[in-house]
């Protein structure tokens, strides 16, 4: 009997969803969970969300984007009434603080999951307690390997393992690229992750790719530019959040390099802005993998992220890969608890859902997401390709799958959970 | 030929860590203040000017507010917090300078929230080839300027009272104020010459390298290990330190296994340097003040 009114209430809840998503494609407005207009009232469900927000970065879009969805769907009957307490804590990079504040939200707050996480600095202080206490996290901005080889971390962003290699397979496809550098930074379980995957991805295609890691408050990048000159690449991968990829390049600019190389980027460069930096000297000679739809698609559900944003975000939030990608999680994660009976919801009934999840689909992404008992999890690893044209982007190559041996487990898992990418 | 494009390269970057130690030493000959904030009053200075810029003013007046604004948060310091320190240790001093490090970072986080940002100077357009490297206009002026200030400040200590003040406050405090010096006006002159150095640096530090807070904050570890290399008082040592730290760096690059590991150059250097110049002599860190 409880089955079935389980049942009963998810159907009724994804048909509502399904509905309302409709009318905020309509323009009718943010469309969130229930959609009924009303204010939940009953007992909150704490859940958390770790941001880093300090410098040298500001990772909070997920966070940021998860809220407002949270705040919508609570004025929309919540969690079958129940609504979402969210607990955001920010770990300012601190490793010893990212320790605190997880302890304080997974062993003090008792919250049910972590979502819209964003600080790499909390998922590799932190993916040890959160296996151990069975509690499910889903991230929203991660850029190292603990993101993406634990347990109870399911990051929608892809981080720049996929999205690298996803620009580098379009650089060998169409732009004819045979000798890639891979410039990153040198930090543990990054750069040199993502590098040396692009170097085997390189391999595999009988080409030739070289890393090229520099610390993170390198100065010299005219040395680093220089350093690929002599390594005789003929296309440069820059792996690096969009500050220091601008500082080079400035540099490339400087040394007249726009034409010596062909420029591609995984996602950290398609940013809000980042066009008025570009100026006219890298049009139609810059290349970015996105692994999100881009900002100003049609698609219902970035139509929705955009309105829930402006309705129930506060001005300063971050529009960006990482807030579309936080709307997403909170997304999916809401609609797997509006599957479950309200009065049952505790940590060990939510993180069952999460794994639960198989085949969510949303216009933001390119294949069906999903999550799954695995000691790894990279439910987004496909993405399209925009072009910097006349100050703009505009998509060159629309959803494509990245192949990386890297990615064997991951489309082992899909496999096994009937998905096709 | 390819050494040369390091060379050139590790000049025009060695240039910059000469310029903030030369800021430094300044600074510490005329106070004992080894200011560690430096980097941030640079920082700060050139979001200022990005500002200035974003408002929609002339270059030339963003430009020159991001020396006034180095001044004027150099001699803040200077007037307001050094002053009842001015007895105390050298490190009690450096260390406290820290914590205005701290605190205008902060105050740039909270005044300019994280994005992409970048600073135009009309010189970065303009440049020439030397080596195979294309030389910008910015810099060749950071370059010259840092060894233009070189010159300027030594004939300014020697020629001038003034001169003759910082250095009299730099031998001994304590006789100084017993012969009359204005020791604060003294020393306030110091805080904005440094403080307008500060502003420059990160203006060319802005626009050559990248526009992001963290990074020309901490611009000063190698400007400090470019002042250690003049033993923290000597202004063309300072400069030689800056610029062959910077080449070190880039010919490091040519070397695969250390180039990931080059930004330990200027430690490296510096405690080689004070190994090396205090043979048997005073401690660079010892000198009283």
């Amino acid at each position: 009997m409880k089955l079935t009114t389980t049942l009963l209430v998810g159907a009724t809840a994804l048909c509502l969803a399904s509905f309302a998503n409709s009318a905020a494609a309509d323009g009718h407005g943010p469309s969130c969970g229930l959609n009924t207009g009303e204010a939940a009232t009953g007992d909150p469900i704490k859940v958390g969300g770790i941001n880093g927000n300090a410098p040298p970065g500001d990772f909070s879009g997920g966070t940021d984007a998860a809220a407002a969805y949270f705040d919508c769907v609570n004025a929309n009957g919540g969690i079958n009434g129940r609504p979402i307490e969210y607990i955001v804590e920010n770990d300012q990079w601190n490793p010893e603080l990212a320790g605190q504040v997880a302890a304080k939200l997974v062993n003090d707050e008792g919250v049910v999951a972590l979502v819209g996480n964003g600080s790499v600095v909390s998922m590799a202080v932190n993916a040890n307690l959160y296996k151990d206490e069975d509690v499910m996290v889903m991230a929203s901005g991660c850029a190292i390997s603990e993101c993406y080889e634990s347990s109870n971390i399911v990051s929608t962003n892809q981080g720049p393992l996929p999205s690298g290699i996803g620009a580098l397979t379009y650089a060998v496809e169409e732009l004819g690229t045979t000798n890639a550098a891979c410039i990153g930074f040198n930090i543990p379980n990054n750069g040199g992750w993502a590098c040396d995957w692009m170097e085997d991805y390189m391999s595999s295609q009988g080409l030739t790719g070289t890393s090229i890691l520099m610390d993170p408050t390198a100065v010299d990048l005219n040395s680093v530019y220089l350093q690929a000159l002599s390594e005789g690449a003929d296309t440069i991968l820059l792996m690096l959040p969009a500050g220091p990829a601008i500082g080079l390049l400035k540099v490339a600019e400087e040394q007249g390099g726009r034409d010596l190389f062909k420029w591609v980027s995984p996602t950290p460069l398609y940013e809000p802005g980042v066009a008025e930096v570009l100026g006219d000297y890298w049009n139609d000679n810059l290349y970015i993998h996105i692994e999100l739809a881009p900002f100003d698609s049609d698609g219902a559900d970035n139509q929705n992220w955009a309105a829930v944003v402006e309705a129930y975000g506060q001005d300063g939030d971050r529009r960006d890969t990482f807030s579309q990608s936080g709307y997403i999680s909170a997304k999916f994660f809401v609609e797997a608890l509006l599957e479950l009976d309200a009065d049952s919801i505790d940590r060990a009934t939510v993180s069952d859902a999460i794994r639960a999840i198989n085949g969510a689909e949303s216009d933001l992404l390119c294949a069906p997401y999903y999550v799954g008992d695995a000691d790894r999890h990279m439910p987004n690893s496909t993405g399209r390709m925009v072009a910097y044209t006349d100050g703009a982007f505009e998509v060159v190559r629309d959803c494509f799958t990245i192949e990386s041996s890297y990615l064997e487990p991951i489309r082992a898992q899909e496999a096994a959970l009937g998905i096709t990418q | 030929m390819v050494y040369g494009l390091f060379l050139v390269s590790g000049l025009a970057v060695g240039s910059l860590y000469a310029l903030g130690g030369i800021g430094l030493v300044i600074l510490r000959n005329s106070t004992g203040v080894l200011n560690f904030a430096y980097g941030a009053i640079a920082a700060f200075s050139a979001m200022f000017a990005w500002q200035v810029a974003d408002w929609g003013l002339p270059g030339v007046i963003s430009w020159i507010s991001a020396v006034c604004i180095g001044i004027l948060l150099s001699v803040a310091y200077g007037r307001l917090i050094a002053p009842s320190l001015a007895w105390r240790e050298p490190a009690v001093k450096a260390i406290a300078t820290l914590g205005y490090m701290l605190i205008l970072l902060g105050l740039i986080g909270f005044i300019w929230e994280d994005a992409l940002r970048k600073i135009d100077l009309p010189s970065d357009k303009i440049g020439i080839y030397l080596l195979g490297v294309r030389v910008t206009v910015t810099r060749i002026i950071a370059f010259v300027v840092s060894i233009g200030v070189v010159i300027g400040m030594v004939q300014y200590l020697r020629r001038s009272n003034m001169g003759l003040n910082m250095r009299a406050l730099a031998d001994n405090r304590d006789h100084a104020a017993l012969l009359g010096i204005p020791i604060v006006r003294t020393e306030s002159l110091a805080w904005g010459i440094s403080g307008a150095l500060a502003g420059f640096t990160g203006l060319i530090f802005g626009s050559l390298v990248r526009l992001e807070p963290t990074v020309i904050t901490f611009m000063v570890i190698p400007a400090v290990a470019a002042a250690i290399c003049g033993r923290l008082t000597s202004l063309p040592l300072t400069l030689a330190g800056g610029l062959f730290i910077g080449v070190a760096e880039s010919m490091l690059t040519l070397y695969k296994p250390a180039a990931p590991l080059r930004t330990m150059a200027p430690f490296l250097i510096a405690a080689l340097v004070i190994l090396w110049m205090q043979r048997g002599q005073k401690l660079t860190f010892a000198k009283e003040v």
